[in-house]
């Protein structure tokens, strides 16, 4: 059996922990820049008068008129509270495979005596009790099964947070309640497609031939019908896959016109991006650049452009890259625009030992060692604590807004939660 | 292929294993005595992921021996027990209480057990 656990909005959750004066009201995280919210609580989504999907200089008025609160997003905080609780689930089993910052698949195979709904419940418990975020718990044989499960224990008030499907009669029942929108990894276009023909539920879409599934909806379509039918084909992973393309690409605070101040920007994701390549011991061989102005403004010309580069002998070394770099953007640049944002992408990724050198270059002509230094330094003393000077020291001319970002409480002994008292 | 283990925050492990004497004159009589020297994190936090920490402002709480900008540890895990000191929500603001013999008439939400009040005394 897998058990599936989901943080119940996760964000708001962890800002909720330590501010209990929020506790049952309406909360809602913003995007990175504040431009709109990415998370809501169940309060929050109950307003459902405010269209919370629209930008946030929208809504902002109406949010504050509900007495809604809301919270810049905060990285830090949410990362170390995720790592919190899938620290807690370790220990429910051996296997667990951490499928998002708020969501896990824990393998029960072998080690599970008692009922079913009591572990269940079990770890339910502790996660809220230890760190003070709620979690949904769903049991079934596959993945798929396990997942829906999840959302039945969330949607459905009487299963309070933990649902289980361990016999037929349970799968059949949790099939017919859910509709195609709820079965996880069905589509949006294979949803419009079922509805042509009639399906509306999982149930209605596992009694489908399977010929018809297979030839319409290829070999995903026919993974998820059978793992709904109870047979399990989507394989268990402990271990993420290397990633293909490491790319970041972030929305400047204000607009900003000149080249120095975007060759900081773009100095500094590259540094971002060249720490996330070694730690997987990867090079890369493609770096692109791309600009963008405000494509929403009605007022300001518009622009965009991007430059891919080919890099001789491929590296993950930070200078390189962000001489590249830094090359790629001026040939993109084009000075009279406002721009918004810049963005790069590191591809053609490659494991380090299998790096070729040419006839002129060899691959150890940059030592890896000063990489080595720069990242434990990092590592020990804070992000971008050295680096490239081209990051210059202005980082707060073009960094994100984050206005009402909480504290970092559990990373910066500065940031502790303050407990006020007279 | 290697795979990275992603997000995971790793502990430096504690060097502290006995070595070959890096004394040059008489080797150290105490080679074999070496033991890992003391490590506040494994003596004052027992369930490290339900552990918390929380700065106080104030001294209203100086009657249980707490004082303005000093440090609470607290930890969600534990089941208080009658006496324990606590910190509680009461109608949404932290308190800190011993906790009841009986909770009844009063109603309110651990939010964790204080384990340690850390004081700087510079």
């Amino acid at each position: 059996m897998i058990a599936m656990v989901d943080c119940n909005s996760f964000y708001a959750s962890c800002e909720q922990v330590f501010r209990p004066d929020l506790w049952g009201k309406p909360v809602v995280v913003l995007s990175n820049n504040d431009g709109c919210i990415i998370a809501a609580n169940k309060e929050a989504k109950a307003m459902t008068h405010i269209a919370m999907f629209e930008p946030m200089f929208k809504i902002k008025d109406q949010l504050i008129k509900n007495k809604v609160t809301f919270f810049s997003s905060n990285y830090t905080l949410y990362g170390e509270m995720s790592q919190r609780v899938m620290n807690i689930l370790e220990t429910f089993s051996p296997s667990i495979e951490v499928y998002s910052i708020d969501e896990a698949f824990i393998d029960l195979t072998g080690i599970v005596h008692t009922p079913l709904k009591e572990y269940a419940t079990r770890i339910k418990d502790t996660v809220v009790l230890h760190t003070g975020v709620p979690v949904g718990v769903g049991i079934a044989s596959t993945k798929v099964l396990a997942k829906l499960a999840n959302k039945i224990s969330k949607k459905v008030e009487k299963f309070n947070y933990v649902c289980v499907i361990d016999t037929d009669e349970k799968r059949i029942k949790a099939l017919k309640w859910a509709q195609t929108k709820d079965v996880w990894g069905l589509g949006k276009k294979h949803q419009a497609r079922l509805k042509k023909i009639g399906v509306f539920t999982a149930y209605e879409f596992t009694q489908l031939p399977l010929a018809w599934v297979r030839k319409e909806m290829t070999v995903v379509g026919e993974r998820l019908w059978r793992e709904l039918r109870g047979e399990s084909c989507i394989e268990f992973r402990n271990m993420p896959k290397s990633k293909k393309a490491i790319g970041t690409s972030k929305s400047f605070g204000k607009k900003l016109e000149d080249l120095p101040r975007i060759e900081e920007a773009c100095a500094y994701y590259i540094s971002e991006v060249a720490e996330v390549l070694r730690a997987q011991k990867s090079c890369a061989t493609y770096i692109q650049v791309f600009v963008t102005t405000n494509r929403y403004s009605d007022t300001d010309k518009q622009y965009s452009n991007s430059c891919t580069i080919t890099i001789s002998v491929p590296t993950n070394n930070t200078f390189i890259l962000t001489q590249q770099a830094r090359k790629a953007l001026q040939r993109i640049y084009k000075p009279g625009y406002r721009y918004k944002k810049v963005g790069v992408n590191l591809t053609g990724l490659i494991p380090q030992e299998y790096v070729q050198g040419n006839l002129f270059e060899s691959p150890t002509l940059y030592d890896k060692r000063l990489m080595n230094v720069i990242d434990a330094l990092n590592h020990k003393f804070g992000k971008a604590t050295v680096g490239s000077a081209l990051v210059g020291t202005r980082v707060a001319q073009w960094e994100l807004v984050k206005k009402d970002r909480s504290k970092r409480y559990t990373t910066q002994w500065d940031d502790l939660l303050e407990l006020k008292n007279k | 292929m290697e795979y990275l283990e992603t997000g995971k925050i790793k502990n430096q492990a504690p060097k502290h294993k006995a070595s070959v004497s890096k004394q040059t004159g008489f080797p150290s009589p105490a080679t074999h005595y070496m033991e890992p020297s003391i490590d506040l994190n494994k003596e004052l936090v027992v369930h490290k992921d339900a552990t918390f920490y929380v700065r106080v402002s104030g001294d209203g709480w100086s009657e249980f021996s707490i004082l303005d900008r000093d440090v609470l540890i607290i930890d969600k895990a534990l089941s208080p027990k009658a006496g324990n000191l606590v910190l509680i929500v009461q109608q949404g603001i932290f308190k800190v209480i011993h906790f009841p013999v009986s909770n009844r008439g009063t109603s309110f939400t651990v939010w964790g057990s204080i384990t340690y009040i850390i004081h700087c005394s510079l």
